[in-house]
């Protein structure tokens, strides 16, 4: 009796728990998804960082990636703050629309103060209609228990909730997975070709961290691993020009 | 109908906001000269009237303060009376300068009737310091004679034809001229015009006087202006205690939304477009609105969605003494079919719009944006960011989707600047691509280009700039951008500007 009693105590009080809960989608490459356990958490948050302001544009590709893999043509609601707007541009439909994501499914929101972003964001996450919300934060500090909070969102809806953030943040965050993405040379054809990402996963809640190089693939819409174009020279053992005395 | 002429509003205005003894006038420039335009009870008891040249008025009595008009302030003050009058009918005009009519019909009997209706305007508008004067008649131009002309208070309904024999003729609201002209032939008041022929009046003074004199006896109808537009939906409620606290405020919007849904339901209507009246003790009228991205009726959304616009207003909405009457009413409405609720993407989409409508409450509609796609090739209006509210249905972006494949249009940027800005470039020939260039001070080499795709401004305005020949290009890190060069070298023969380069976007 005491112990059906506590089973009931127990599933009442079921404390949402990441590891266990929602649900995980796989990037497509066997690498990554065993370094995340399976693939990334759809019902968190997850923070990617540009390494620098300049690079700003890849991680945005980024996020847009992970967005488009989340879910089948997501809805999707992007979280900007004014400041990094009018410093990086807006978003595109038109280039937008090359991450596999329609534009027709995206809605915007500027917002002027950092405590109205999370609070958007939050609102979001809550809303079962929305499968992707993406925040887009300027360089600053975040307080730790509204990360806390947006993780709790995003777990009880199984929403995907990503952190876009300017520079690598400094403090300790909740988040489920980091990661710091840079811009990566492409192969050159006539001109520039396919996005190329360096991804950095910092931190990773269910493995350890680990670091890539992505190619965004229009055709399949989806990330592969860039393979080298150019065969990358043996690491030197010998070194026959330095004599030895 | 009530006409109400507040005859020293200009000197109320400035009596409340500051202590005056001495005899106040108001002057302001008419012509060359500064004349009175308003003087106090004061000044006129001394004989100054409105007209008057200022330098002879002070020569008369030098006593007098006298006090540069403000025309602005005098309307707001009359638009603010305007507002408050809302109370007693939604069927306000302004009068301008200084006076307010209202259409009570139908509205009366809310306040025990007429009489009672006037007694309550009257004892509120001494409260605040007015002078007034106001009639009751069954038209305008009745009720507007009477207040201006003829005994204060008066109230004439059926009767009109009495009321206004004995007033002068200008109470007819005729021109100064056409007054003159009607007193030297010996016609003084308007019982000496009632009954003349028609015709000869007409053939002299035209046809103004005789329409005037209809419209007064209600034999020709006269349109009110309202000062907002009516709503098709209005539900309100009294207070015997005044009440300050959020709560109450939002409590008294769910129940006056129960009200209206009612009503909206009987008529298939639902509402896009909210307005919340809270009136104040003391006079001052807070207004505020909500928007909705589709047809609502539920009263506990709606009250949600006033949660939302009362936190964001929480300081500026100051309650004061307390609010003694609310008005909620649907200025906007859409048809809405009754629906069946089950677990179907409506639900979904009902959750959507909530969602949208909420953010849009909390931090304005015009924060919150959806994308659509425009008919045109300069790519800083192929798209536009429209309020998500407003938008419903086709964005245009299948049909952009369709072009872009015909015409097999080159990649777009990921992120867009919202204007193109200036770059240093350095080109290896004049047309070709930037070898390098200089952009917020940091300094890229090029190591790949695509392009030129040249995009022409538009040949039918003048405004549109020279043409743009966009390249698509990547720096040794791998940071992808989008430049343009804005004119052509050719066409520096013919007298143009020499080119220059601009950086439009960033790749991912």
């Amino acid at each position: 009796m005491i112990e059906q009693l506590r089973q009931r105590l127990l599933t009442l009080q079921r404390m949402p728990r990441i590891e266990a809960g929602p649900t995980a989608f796989p990037l497509g490459i066997p690498v990554i998804d065993t370094v995340l356990g399976g693939g990334l958490l759809r019902g968190a948050l997850h923070e990617i960082a540009a390494s620098r302001e300049a690079h700003l544009a890849a991680a945005t590709g980024f996020a847009l990636g992970l967005a488009a893999l989340s879910a089948p043509s997501p809805r999707l609601f992007w979280i900007a703050e004014d400041m990094a707007l009018a410093e990086s541009g807006t978003l595109h439909g038109a280039g937008f629309d090359a991450f596999g994501l329609a534009p027709e499914r995206l809605v915007t929101v500027s917002v002027a103060h950092r405590r109205d972003l999370l609070w958007a964001m939050e609102e979001a996450l809550r809303c079962r209609a929305v499968d992707a919300v993406i925040g887009e934060m300027r360089i600053g500090r975040i307080d730790s228990v509204m990360v806390r909070r947006l993780s709790l969102a995003a777990t009880e809806n199984g929403t995907f909730a990503l952190l876009l953030r300017a520079a690598p943040p400094s403090d300790a965050s909740t988040a489920a997975s980091r990661w710091i993405v840079s811009t990566a040379p492409s192969v050159l054809t006539h001109g520039p070709g396919a996005p190329r990402f360096a991804a950095q996963l910092i931190r990773n809640r269910r493995g350890p961290a680990g670091s890539w190089i992505l190619e965004w693939s229009d055709s399949d819409e989806r990330f592969i691993l860039a393979t080298h174009d150019q065969s990358v020279a043996a690491p030197a053992f010998d070194r026959p020009h330095r004599q030895v005395a | 109908m009530i006409s109400l002429w507040l005859r020293r509003l200009s000197t109320d205005r400035i009596v409340r906001s500051h202590d005056q003894s001495a005899p106040l006038v108001v002057t302001g420039k008419r012509g060359n000269t500064e004349v009175l335009t308003a003087v106090d009870d004061a000044a006129r008891q001394l004989g100054l009237s409105p007209g008057l040249a200022l330098a002879q008025a002070r020569a008369m009595h030098p006593g007098i303060d006298a006090v540069d008009e403000n025309v602005e302030a005098d309307t707001a003050l009359l638009e603010s009376i305007a507002d408050w009058c809302l109370r007693y009918t939604p069927l306000v005009a302004c009068d301008a300068p200084d006076g307010l009519l209202l259409d009570i019909s139908g509205c009366a009997h809310l306040y025990g009737g007429e009489h009672e209706l006037a007694a309550d305007l009257a004892a509120r508008l001494e409260n605040a310091g007015f002078a007034y004067s106001f009639a009751i008649a069954g038209t305008i131009g009745a009720a507007w004679a009477a207040a201006h002309h003829g005994k204060p208070s008066s109230y004439a309904c059926g009767e009109e034809r009495a009321l206004l024999a004995p007033l002068s003729l200008s109470a007819l609201r005729l021109a100064t001229a056409t007054v003159a002209g009607l007193a030297r032939v010996g016609l003084k008041c308007i019982g000496d015009i009632v009954d003349l022929p028609r015709a000869p009046l007409t053939a002299r003074f035209g046809s103004e006087v005789l329409r005037q004199l209809d419209r007064a006896l209600g034999y020709e109808h006269e349109p009110l202006n309202p000062r907002l537009p009516v709503a098709p939906y209005v539900a309100e409620q009294r207070f015997a205690e005044p009440i300050a606290r959020e709560e109450d405020v939002l409590s008294i919007t769910g129940r006056l939304a129960r009200r209206l849904q009612f009503a909206m339901e009987r008529r298939g209507d639902g509402a896009r477009r909210i307005e919340l009246t809270l009136f104040r003790t003391d006079g001052v009228v807070r207004r505020i609105a909500a928007g909705t991205s589709r047809p609502l009726r539920d009263p506990d959304e709606i009250r949600a969605l006033f949660a939302e616009r009362l936190t964001v207003l929480a300081d500026t909405l100051d309650p004061g003494f307390g609010f003694d009457m609310a008005r909620l009413s649907v200025i906007v409405t859409e048809p809405c079919p009754p629906q069946q609720i089950g677990i179907s993407d409506g639900e979904d989409a009902a959750e959507f719009c909530r969602l949208v409508d909420r953010l849009s409450a909390r931090l304005g509609a015009r924060r919150v944006h959806r994308l659509a796609a425009q008919d045109s090739h300069i790519p800083e209006l192929t798209e536009v960011v429209l309020p998500a509210q407003t938008i419903n249905g086709d964005t245009g972006w299948d049909a952009f989707r369709r072009y872009r494949k015909e015409i097999e249009l080159s990649p777009r940027p990921l992120r867009l600047l919202t204007r193109p800005e200036p770059i240093e470039a350095v080109a290896e020939v004049p047309d070709g691509p930037p070898l390098r260039f200089r952009w917020r001070r940091a300094l890229h080499e090029v190591i790949a280009a695509e392009g030129p795709e040249r995009i022409e401004g538009v040949w039918w305005s003048e405004h549109s700039g020279p043409a743009r020949d966009y390249f698509r290009v990547e720096d040794k890190s791998g940071l992808r951008f989008w430049l343009f060069r804005a004119g052509l070298y050719r066409d520096i023969a013919q007298g143009a500007a020499s080119p220059a380069w601009f950086l439009h976007g960033t790749f991912a």
